[in-house]
């Protein structure tokens, strides 16, 4: 149905997609898997005809019989949303915000068909139940804004079959979306390809996403194809070192020894924490209710819940950010600090990391000028950079290497308590993996305690010695 | 509902806050109200007796409320110099002021639009891009030059007015609105390059969003995006920075009005300010800001009614 | 992206060439003028452009390209001390209350947008009806009118700033408030405050050489491209060049300035 035969993709900062080869049989799922930079949403891109006007299109896409790189935009879009649509990854923006539901679902029909207006209402609204959404003629008249992020994307889905085309191309569909949610879109996509016989190409950084959905997987890797085979193949006998460093990536799942804290001394103990979230005016909603539990000294705890669920809430009134409070909070460590989740804005965009680094001496007026100097050298080191990056400014960092930073700044003022809030789920996977390890060698190196907070149960069970979740704004113990 | 109330309870209390602010700058100038009428060759007794007439014997607060009173049911005061009633010397100011905003306004509204859109079209174009060049030096012209401009190329050289001969609205009402072109472009001309700056760069960038390439995907043409997608969200902004432009265009008329020669409300401003004719003063800065506030009102409400994700929450 | 970034770079260089120049006649203005400002001269009444008077002469026979650059200090001189005076006042009000909140920030914030209510023009008129006319009561009054609309951008720069995680981690590291404040943030609203100066600069000019055209701003003997486009207007069509001048003048100071706020990105106000 789909073949692409050495379809390059170039912009003038350098090329994107080079020269890669694939194709698609009718009714077939086909993921693409890669890092943020692969390439695999501008190969998507290029089959949907979206690319940005600054790039260059080399090669073939040949989708049932039709040339679509050569053929006319009028031709063109005579197939974009009637035989080839497209899913977004961003259900917030992927929807006109000042245009109801139901016309944004019907200009669909509108392009494509000579249906008449009452023709229209009755498929679009065939379309929404089938997208699994209640309430059909209520959605026709509502406007994005007051759908939950699973609702629009199931409305863009609505969006993206109804007019039953043959390919749909899903580019990151379920990513910014909660871990049920996400189960949820994965399986209404899987009963729609089984139903109507549509492909399904599916763009993902996520391997595990995709290991129980699709025919057949495509890795790749700075713009190249490194390696493709059946879920099977992939998983079991992957042949290329970048798709073993992938799966090598994914955390295994399993507890790591807990040690017994018999003898250990506290670090934190909180007792009858109740937490606040200021609105207006005196009006005060209660996020945490009545959390108690004590984390001892060379010990890692991971905290998991539902996003929205209280945990930012919870580790800044722990580390008295929020005021908002009743409880008692008792720290037996000296400046307990945080590595917050966006590398991008837990830095100060407009200073030198050797500036940044020194501050938090600077303020407490610790070492003289040279000390600091050298206590910066020295703590670049620990996270595994270069001393060169002390002049260098955040925006010249890549994620990961700003997230380095970060785990260096925590840790200056020689503090043994440090809260991890979700530190690795900005980044990329193999990047992940990097800094999970650092977080592990800082931890027996400095002999630190952690609290580790992160919606990824994997993670948290390849990391932590014991975990809490919280639900309902209540603290449980994991056994 | 709930929103609105608010609303309205904040605009009359902006109002009076207005209105004890004009009051009270002018309280606070040295001299007294009663020499000023009078003269200096008057006698302390007739001082005394005006003072208590005028009221000036009474507290503060007592003076507002009477003078709040009182200017509600339409009584300005007397002017020091005119000798007469002020609300009877505004009002044959109030329609030449209002009508040469209004006409501003709708030039405004008339330009910026179409320009814009058509500039947000082609701007990648060399056209588009000639034309943002021309814009920008557009904006940088004051309005009282401009008038001075257009007097010189379309009254002297051009003829097409004769500069500084008025026609009033009660001899001919096209005569009068014909003679309001001229100011009425010399305000909107520059106030219209910023708008479509404004308007200009909200389509770029709504250009740019998600929402955008959705429909592209949908197999949209260019023009369909435009029109059917992205003017609708890229007009809410720009409602804001028109309400602004209201108030820009009063101020506008004031200077524009001397340019031009228009017994207008802003002349009588600047002639009373060089008087000393106080009261004059402060009910014409009580009348221009209150409008501006109201129309601001009006232009908040539009701006809810626009965007549903603001109307929903808050209606 | 690279085509975009060389046309701001164009307009930034344009703008700063602009107003260089400008600038540099103005210092020149100061120590030197082909002509005495203010001698008159019968003889040389009306002249137009030509090498003597590049800009020709007036109704008195003063040379008007001295007195453009007369003007042109008084200009830059009321415009300069009027931002200064609206940003500074401005950047502390803007960061205290943008930082606290609270209730000062509440009651500062309700009084700003009854201030922004009346056109500054407008306001300017007040203060002058009070204060009398001339160059330091201008000063004065532009630059107090200048302070909500500073204050306003700074506020709001310092609401954005003070939700992100460095300014979270600057507290857990043990920082004070005003450490935080001025050594942390400041420098992060840099762009957006230097945006508001060039605005601020030009609204100044504008409101400087608008009262000045209506009599009642910088006062003879001052100088000032405003009265003299006043002046003007009554020898519009036997003199035109009188008119052009000054105004052509006030234009290219605007325009520098706005051609400098885009190529810098800035935002409009």
């Amino acid at each position: 149905m789909l073949e692409v035969k050495n379809l390059s993709v170039t912009f003038p900062e350098g090329t994107a997609v080079d020269n890669i080869s694939f194709s698609m049989e009718k009714g077939e799922i086909l993921a693409i898997i890669g890092e943020s930079g692969s390439g695999k949403s501008m190969t998507s891109l290029s089959i949907a005809g979206l690319l940005p006007h600054d790039a260059a299109v080399s090669g073939e896409i040949v989708f049932e019989g039709r040339e679509l790189l050569t053929m006319s935009a009028k031709e063109r879009r005579g197939i974009q949303g009637k035989d080839i649509s497209m899913v977004f990854q961003e259900p917030m923006t992927s929807l006109n915000p000042v245009m109801k539901i139901g016309k944004q679902v019907e200009e669909v029909l509108v392009l494509h068909t000579e249906l008449g207006r009452e023709e229209r209402k009755q498929r679009v609204l065939e379309a929404l139940t089938a997208a699994g959404l209640a309430d059909p003629e209520r959605l026709y008249h509502a406007y994005p804004h007051q759908l939950s992020g699973g609702m629009r994307q199931r409305v863009m889905i609505a969006m993206a079959t109804v007019l039953q085309p043959r390919l749909m191309i899903a580019d990151e569909p379920t990513t910014a979306l909660d871990k049920k949610i996400q189960g949820q879109i994965l399986s209404l996509l899987k009963q729609i390809n089984k139903d109507r016989q549509m492909g399904i190409l599916f763009i993902s950084h996520n391997l595990e996403v995709v290991r129980d959905f699709c025919d057949r997987i495509l890795v790749m890797y700075r713009g190249k194809l490194v390696e493709s085979g059946t879920p099977e193949e992939i998983f079991h006998n992957p042949k290329e070192d970048y798709t073993k460093k992938l799966l090598a990536s994914i955390p295994d799942g399993k507890r790591s020894e807990g040690a017994e804290t018999g003898n250990r001394k506290p670090v934190l103990e909180v007792k009858s924490l109740n937490v606040y979230y200021p609105e207006k005016r005196k009006q005060k909603k209660q996020v945490i209710f009545d959390a108690s539990f004590t984390i001892y000294e060379r010990e890692m705890v991971g905290l998991v819940g539902e996003s929205g669920g209280g945990k930012s809430s919870l580790s800044k009134a722990i580390l008295g950010l929020n005021k908002h409070i009743e409880g008692t909070i008792i720290h037996h460590t000296e400046y307990p600090q945080m590595v917050f989740q966006d590398p991008y804005s837990s830095l100060n965009p407009a200073k030198r990391i050797g500036w940044i680094l020194e501050e938090p001496l600077r303020i407490q007026g610790k070492l003289d000028k040279k000390e600091r100097k050298e206590k910066v050298l020295h703590m670049l080191e620990c996270v595994g950079l270069e001393p060169s990056y002390a002049q260098r400014r955040p925006r010249e960092l890549s994620g990961g290497q700003r997230q380095r930073i970060a785990i260096a700044l925590a840790l200056i003022l020689e503090s043994k308590f440090i809260i991890a809030d979700e530190p690795v789920s900005a980044l990329d996977v193999t990047i992940q993996a990097q800094i999970l390890e650092l977080l592990k060698k800082l931890k027996e190196e400095f002999g630190l305690s952690y609290l580790f907070i992160s919606h990824d149960m994997a993670v948290i069970n390849e990391m932590c010695d014991r975990v809490f979740r919280l639900r309902d704004g209540k603290l449980y113990e994991e056994l | 509902m709930k929103k609105i109330g608010k609303k309205v309870i904040t605009l009359i209390i902006t109002l009076l806050l207005i209105s004890f602010t004009a009051f009270l700058a002018f309280q606070i100038i040295p001299g007294d109200p009663a020499a000023a009428v009078l003269g200096i060759d008057a006698t302390e007794q007739q001082l005394a007796a005006l003072r208590r007439e005028m009221g000036l014997d009474r507290p503060l607060a007592v003076r507002y409320i009477s003078w709040v009173w009182d200017f509600a049911h339409g009584d300005l005061g007397q002017s020091y110099h005119y000798r007469t009633a002020v609300s009877g010397l505004l009002a044959g100011k109030l329609p030449v002021t209002l009508a040469l905003t209004a006409l501003s306004f709708v030039f405004i509204l008339a330009i910026s639009i179409p320009l814009g859109i058509v500039m947000a079209r082609f701007a990648d174009t060399r056209l588009g891009k000639a034309m943002n060049v021309g814009n920008q030096t557009l904006m940088s012209i004051p309005s009282f030059f401009l008038g001075v401009l257009l007097i010189l190329v379309f009254g002297l050289i051009l003829k097409w007015f004769t500069p500084g001969e008025y026609i009033s609205y009660t001899e001919s009402v096209t005569g009068f609105l014909g003679y309001l072109i001229a100011p009425a472009m010399a305000i909107a001309i520059p106030k219209s390059a910023m708008v479509i700056k404004f308007l200009r760069s909200s389509v770029l960038e709504q250009r740019r969003s998600d929402y955008v390439r959705t429909a592209y995907s949908k197999g949209n043409t260019d023009n369909r995006v435009l029109f059917v997608h992205v003017l609708k969200n890229a007009c809410i902004p720009v409602i804001t920075i028109l309400g602004m432009m209201i108030a820009d265009t009063m101020a506008g008329s004031i200077v524009v009005e001397q340019v031009f020669n228009l017994p207008g409300l802003g002349r009588l401003l600047v002639s009373s300010i060089g008087n000393r004719d106080y009261p004059v003063v402060q009910a014409i800065i009580v009348y221009i800001a209150s409008a501006v506030v109201i129309v601001n009102f009006i232009v908040d409400i539009i701006y809810r009614i626009a965007d549903p994700r603001i109307r929903d929450v808050s209606l | 992206m690279g085509k975009s970034m060389k046309k701001k770079n164009t307009a930034l260089a344009s703008g700063l060439i602009i107003s260089s120049v400008l600038a540099a006649a103005m210092i020149i203005g100061i120590f030197y003028t082909p002509y005495d400002p203010d001698r008159m001269n019968g003889a040389e009444k009306f002249m137009a452009p030509c090498l003597q008077h590049l800009m020709g002469t007036d109704n008195f026979g003063r040379d008007i390209f001295s007195r453009v650059l007369e003007g042109l200090k008084t200009t830059f001189f009321v415009a300069v001390c009027v931002t200064a005076t609206g940003s500074f006042f401005g950047v502390l009000l803007g960061a205290v209350t943008g930082y606290f909140g609270g209730i000062l920030d509440e009651i500062l914030m309700r009084m700003n947008d009854a201030l922004a209510a009346f056109p500054s023009i407008l306001l300017a008129l007040v203060f002058i009806s009070i204060l009398g006319s001339g160059k330091y009561n201008i000063i004065l009054a532009l630059g107090i009118i200048f302070i909500p609309s500073f204050a306003r951008i700074v506020r709001g720069e310092f609401i954005r700033q003070k939700e992100l995680d460095y300014v979270k981690s600057a507290r857990l590291q043990g920082a004070g408030a005003f450490r935080i404040m001025f050594v942390h943030i400041l420098p992060n609203i840099l762009p957006a405050l230097l945006s508001a100066v060039t605005v601020g600069f030009n609204n100044a000019v504008l409101a400087e050489a608008g009262m000045s055209y209506l009599g009642i701003g910088v006062q003879p003997p001052d100088a000032s491209l405003g009265y003299m486009l006043s002046e003007a207007q009554g020898y519009l069509f036997s003199a035109p060049w009188y008119a052009l001048c000054p105004g052509i003048v006030i234009i290219l100071l605007i325009l520098g300035f706005s051609l400098i706020n885009e190529g810098m990105g800035g935002q409009h106000a």
